[in-house]
């Protein structure tokens, strides 16, 4: 008898998505996880643009990684181009990216997450009994999202970082300010990590699982120019192409990835387990406590990953705020550019994984060639192979009791993983 | 009184009009309180597929799935609202349309001949149903949404704005970046209501919030520009960041492609 267990449209996700499952009397015959975001063709229409404005075009590929996309497209363009930015920038933009992942994590842990496991379709549903922690977790995410304000211009598709630094510098006085909400905001960002810790994870997707992030450098943190792979291996940015292997499927409209034949997963999980040893602070404390629960091959417990980051970033923002105000404020002004026909390749840690942009300039500096690669486009292939573990785990049920098992196993799969762009 | 049912749908883009209302965190309780939400596809795995009293629609239809979608939700929606510019004007993904075929971009993206994803040349939704409201931005803006929210709470439609972003750069007294510093601002044909926040930064506006619909003179920001020193493929390009769609900036489009092959035919 042939069975087929669909989740038509995907929710609470920051795009569109549908699973599949084909069961032929004992036999799991399919997993389809399909991607159905239409396809915009960034890579297409970019060609010809002068470089200063690709980043504000590239970054409205996603709303909710729209620093991460920015920052991305800004660091590839000089290296291209042979750009040194200053200290203040580096620590603005280190300031940025930490703050877009406050957002996003606030929003996903506990407004996309959270829901699953008390049993609620929404947060605003989940308020009417838990109306304390809904107002918590959304001054939460209101702090990343003053960082966005400040430091780029805007929540969601800012202006204000630039190719060679700074537009217009923030004031020492909205950086205080900052500084004082995520201080203020930080026992939220240790609860969700408490809260996730004391739910149970269900174990019914666990299944090998190769790891990638990026190397930080010395300290925990969302940029850098090298590779880290859970088989021991690193690898510069620029061999990309070998590590993802992207290929066009037919049912999804985002490619799928794979790294030496398997699938893999970026994100939280992956940086967390990684880099663990370069967490500091409240967060190494709490990695220590639970390191447990955070376990390699269930993806599912990626939740908890992110809640540590969450600390983490908490921590960051108020460290990097801290050295801007102790070196001074410096209205600085871009660096000069020198555009030359030439390549660039960077990374970054998107709140969703790792987050590549690689172009081609001609001597003008315009767009020749383009290619991106998102988190979500990476880890299609790794939820697909979840949901296959986690079918075959539930094969036997009854018919009636497998529908409602696969729906309550798909759900927090795929808020494990939050997707988005094509 | 019953409370109006609302749905809030998004159909091709970066999801970052839904995000903006989830970013009303101060208001976001409340406001969504005074509706029964019948679908949020960004914020809640709630959904009923009944009549709604007003649809709230980001994205553009890009893909034959986009435009069945959209006419279902009209069919069932008393009022109908176009959410950002991707619902207006296609925003930056109609940026080579009538440039560009779509099986060129599938060959170059996917690097298939075939259309695997049935899509179509990005367009806003009025392009294919008739609209009630357009709130227009990349994305909106928060004030926007809730104005419109609130008009619509008592029944009303609030009222769309005509001028362009240098009236608001005038008002906070932003010195011009385009006549003191030669940079290519787009502000004088672009719908203002972000209260001109790139130029606020020292920056020039890239037309996020699109052309003032009816009002905005393509051809003389061309000239404008060129004056300035910027040469066309460079002004071409940026007036359809967000402006591929418009048929101002898709006539001038032709006619300098129809010069520039002429000269080269003649050289
Ligand atoms: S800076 Fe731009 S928006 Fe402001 S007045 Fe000048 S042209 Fe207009
Ligand atoms: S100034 Fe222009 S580009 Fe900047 S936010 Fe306003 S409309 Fe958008």
């Amino acid at each position: 008898m042939k069975r087929v267990i669909e989740v038509e449209e995907l929710t609470r996700v920051e795009g569109h998505g549908r699973v599949e499952v084909v069961i032929d009397g004992e036999e799991i015959k399919d997993v389809n996880m399909a991607i159905f975001e239409g396809p915009r063709f960034f890579e297409a229409f970019i060609e010809t643009v002068h470089y200063e404005k690709v980043p504000d075009i590239m970054r409205r590929i996603c709303a909710i990684c729209t620093a991460s996309h920015s920052l991305a497209s800004i660091r590839a363009i000089e290296k291209a181009f042979n750009v040194k930015v200053t200290e203040q920038t580096s620590l603005l933009r280190d300031l940025l990216i930490h703050g877009e992942m406050i957002e996003s994590h606030a929003l996903h842990v506990f407004m996309l997450a959270l829901p699953d496991y008390l049993g609620f379709p929404d947060a605003v549903r989940m308020a009417s009994k838990y109306p304390k922690e809904v107002k918590a977790a959304l001054r939460l995410k209101q702090a990343g999202n003053m960082v966005h304000n400040i430091v780029s211009g805007r929540e969601v598709h800012g202006m204000n970082e630039r190719v060679g630094g700074f537009s217009t510098v923030p004031s020492e006085q909205d950086l205080k300010q900052i500084k004082m909400v995520m201080a203020a905001t930080k026992p939220t960002a240790e609860l969700a990590v408490d809260l996730f810790a004391k739910l149970e994870t269900p174990k019914f997707a666990e299944s090998d699982n190769v790891l990638m992030a990026l190397d930080p450098g010395d300290k925990f943190g969302f940029m850098g120019d090298y590779v880290l792979v859970s088989d021991g291996t690193r690898h510069p940015v620029e061999n990309y192409q070998a590590l993802t292997n992207e290929r066009t499927v037919k049912y999804s409209h985002a490619k799928f990835s794979s790294y030496k034949g398997s699938s893999f997963m970026v994100g939280a999980l992956p940086r967390v387990l990684l880099n663990k040893d370069k967490l500091e602070g409240t967060a190494a404390a709490l990695y220590d406590e639970h390191k447990d629960l955070l376990t390699q091959n269930n993806t599912l417990t990626n939740n908890l990953a992110q809640a540590i980051e969450l600390v983490h970033s908490v921590d960051r923002c108020i460290e990097d705020i801290d050295a801007l105000l102790s070196n001074g404020l410096k209205n600085e002004g871009l660096v000069e550019i020198e555009v030359k026909a030439n390549r660039g390749t960077a990374a970054v840690e998107a709140p969703r994984g790792i987050l590549y942009h690689d172009y081609t300039f001609d001597g003008e500096g315009c767009i020749v060639k383009c290619n991106v690669i998102t988190p979500t486009a990476q880890n299609a292939a790794n939820m697909e192979k979840d949901y296959r573990a986690a079918a075959k785990r539930l094969i036997s049920e009854p018919d009636e009791k497998l529908v409602n098992a696969s729906n309550l196993s798909l759900e927090p799969t795929t808020h494990a993983y939050p997707a988005r762009c094509t | 009184m019953a409370k109006p049912k609302l749905g809030i749908f998004s159909l091709t883009g970066c999801g970052g009009d839904q995000l903006m209302i989830l970013n009303m965190e101060n208001e976001l309780l409340d406001l969504l309180s005074y509706f029964e939400i019948k679908d949020f596809q960004e914020g809640s795995s709630y959904h009923e597929d009944v009549e709604l009293d007003i649809a709230l629609v980001e994205g553009s239809v890009s893909t034959e799935t986009d435009l069945k979608r959209l006419k279902e939700i009209r069919e069932k929606s008393k009022t109908l609202i176009a959410l950002g510019d991707c619902a207006i004007g296609g925003c930056v993904q109609a940026m080579r349309n009538g440039q560009m075929s779509m099986a060129e971009r599938m060959k170059k993206v996917y690097g298939v001949e075939e259309d695997y994803y049935d899509v179509l040349e990005p367009k806003g939704l009025s392009a294919h149903v008739k609209v009630d409201l357009e709130i227009p931005g990349c994305p909106i803006e928060k004030t926007e949404i809730f104005r419109a929210i609130t008009s619509l709470l008592h029944g009303d439609l609030p009222e769309t704005i005509d001028y362009p972003v240098c009236v608001e750069c005038k008002l906070n007294g932003y010195p011009c970046v385009l006549v003191e510093k030669g940079m290519p601002c787009l502000g004088p044909l672009t719908t203002a209501g972000c209260d001109a926040r790139c130029p606020g930064l020292g920056l020039d506006c890239i037309g996020c919030r699109g052309p003032i619909p009816d009002e905005a003179n393509a051809a003389a920001e061309l000239d404008v520009l060129l004056e300035k020193g910027y040469d066309e493929k460079y002004i071409i390009n940026r007036l359809r960041f967000f402006g591929g769609n418009f048929e101002d900036i898709q006539k001038l489009t032709k006619k300098i492609s129809e010069r520039r092959n002429k000269t080269e035919g003649n050289e």
